[in-house]
């Protein structure tokens, strides 16, 4: 797939961000360095029309003004990161005007980026996905449309069906190790009480089921992410849903074991395979070891079987197409320097590299170089 | 009068002085093979006192162990006594690891015994690992490394006039 790039020049902490999109894009860097900004950034950049519309389908009128547009899209006191004559978008080559954007509705409205926000555990309220307008009035549109998507997919896709496992979304392989690194013995499924419909846990074997209040919170993490992958894996033949070719995920991690976090990875891969663009930011140095091995097992030829190893997922036809087919996808790594308000492409994760954010990769792995470090001198000299 | 401060003997006179390295010394960079030679990047050759080929040395006594590779002296400017590079010039693999990890606990027990004078210097225990892809820094084989004193470099090792740590 053809890179693409985005740049930002003074927009909120960044000075000077240059990002390439290749067909796996991880985003690192420290808290409040701009991530969260550029991806919502370019969900703007590929998404303006239906942005608009969806805004204005839920009663938001921002009156073509480019703050108050700010501030429905980012969310409330955002319009504080526009530098007035210094904030400047560049998309793909060219200079896009934002204040164009607030003032004129697009006629495309097309939508071509699925965002996964951070903030999705936001999206289940007592076990049910809340609307768009349930959200107070400044909240960013990453999370509100988010969460209305989730709200028709299951009420739309899932009416009375058991969300987990579910055979037509996901590979079976994938479906097992959900099972053992997530759900343990429960299936995900909807019920009611008093006519109120609700996710639960229900045990496979038996009538008991668990409300949303007493899931783990890797579980209420958990289920919003799965369910954002359902929507992007529709059930039928097609392997992508409308026009999406764009897919955020912000922060995979959140609450899940790495053993877990290893099987949302291998769904991520799954989503690429599909020929969806992904990006990622994440505080997970495990997501930048997996980078690190697609790299060189890809360079050096692997079979497909040590990419496997690499997430313990099992040894099957399926699994070994789709590693085979992930390591001939193109990666990008960037890192958001908090001290200059720059990006910084680190894709070559070389823990020799002299640049300290390549080396420590973004600050994730600087922890564990320090600890080693120390634990070598102090042997070394004994 | 103050009393004469004994001066420390050094990395030349140490390894001169120990058992099996007697005939070993070698000015700059001369113990190395050729072909190991351009793994060292030293910023100033000249301050590159000397090197020891540790597994030649101990070839015939110890033809079974798992011999450390090289010793190599440098005189840091913000130094006042020359610091030792042990080095391991391992082309192999990184799953080779335990082979090195290994060659580092046969150096250990010989700083107990044979080189214990050289022991004395400050030093550094590393492995330049050309040919394979350095370990992720928060892999526990880094870590195992770590544990035995170890630290991987990349292909080569480039030694700068001042130290760092």
């Amino acid at each position: 797939m053809k890179t693409k790039t985005l740049k930002i020049r003074n927009l909120g902490q960044i000075n000077e961000a240059d990002l390439s999109f290749g067909d796996l894009t991880v985003l690192v860097g420290p808290q409040a360095t701009g991530k969260s900004i550029a991806v919502q950034m370019l969900k703007l950049m590929v998404d303006a029309g239906k942005i608009q519309e969806e805004m204005g389908r839920h009663g938001i009128d921002w009156e073509g003004d480019l703050w108050d547009f700010t501030d429905a899209y980012f969310g409330e006191g955002m319009h504080m990161m526009w530098n007035p004559g210094q904030s400047e978008i560049v998309w793909d080559g060219r200079r896009v005007d934002v204040e164009q954007i607030a003032k004129r509705k697009r006629r495309n409205k097309d939508e071509n980026l699925f965002f996964i926000p951070a903030q999705r555990v936001l999206a289940l309220r007592d076990g049910w996905p809340r609307p768009f307008t349930d959200y107070s009035p400044g909240g960013p549109f990453a999370v509100r449309e988010f969460s209305e998507k989730l709200r028709v997919l299951v009420e739309k896709e899932f009416s009375g069906e058991s969300l987990f496992p579910q055979p037509k979304r996901l590979k079976k392989e994938l479906r097992e190790m959900l099972e053992k690194h997530v759900f343990s013995k429960f299936s995900l499924k909807v019920d009611k009480v008093h006519s109120q419909k609700r996710l639960v846990l229900g045990e496979s074997n038996g009538d008991g089921s668990l409300p949303y209040m007493v899931w783990s919170a890797g579980q209420r993490e958990f289920v919003p992410l799965l369910l954002g992958f359902y929507w992007l894996m529709p059930p039928t033949k097609v392997s992508r849903r409308g026009r999406i070719e764009w897919v955020v995920l912000e922060e995979l991690e959140m609450g899940l074991h790495p053993r877990a976090i290893s099987v949302v990875l291998m769904m991520v891969f799954e989503l690429v395979t599909r020929g969806y663009r992904v990006v990622l930011s994440t505080h997970s140095s495990q997501v930048l070891d997996a980078m690190w091995a697609l790299k060189h097992l890809a360079e050096n030829n692997a079979k497909p079987e040590a990419l496997l190893e690499v997430f313990g997922a099992p040894n099957t036809g399926g699994m070994r197409d789709l590693a085979t087919k992930m390591m001939k996808k193109t990666r990008k790594v960037h890192y958001f320097d908090r001290e200059r308000g720059t990006t910084r492409d680190i894709s070559d994760l070389d823990p020799s590299s002299e640049e300290e954010g390549e080396s420590g990769w973004g600050g994730l792995s600087e922890f564990s170089a320090r600890a080693n470090e120390a634990v070598a001198n102090a042997v070394s000299n004994h | 009068m103050a009393a004469k401060t004994k001066k420390k003997p050094t990395f030349k006179e140490v390894v001169k002085s120990t058992s099996g390295l007697e005939t070993y010394w070698r000015a700059g960079l001369k113990a190395l093979r050729a072909e190991d030679k351009p793994h060292i990047v030293p910023e100033d050759p000249r301050k590159l006192v000397g090197s020891v080929d540790i597994d030649a040395a101990y070839l015939a006594t110890d033809p079974h162990g798992n011999r450390w590779d090289f010793a190599i002296g440098y005189q840091h400017t913000n130094r006042d006594e020359e610091v030792i590079y042990w080095v391991e010039l391992h082309t192999g693999s990184s799953a080779e690891i335990k082979v090195v990890i290994r060659k580092a606990q046969w150096f250990h027990n010989w700083f107990k015994g044979a080189g214990k004078k050289l022991a004395t210097f400050e030093k550094e225990i590393l492995w330049v690992s050309s040919g394979s892809p350095r370990l992720s820094p928060s892999a526990p084989q880094t870590k195992q490394m770590a544990v035995a004193g170890l630290k991987q470099v990349g292909g080569s090792l480039r030694i700068p006039n001042r130290k760092n740590s």
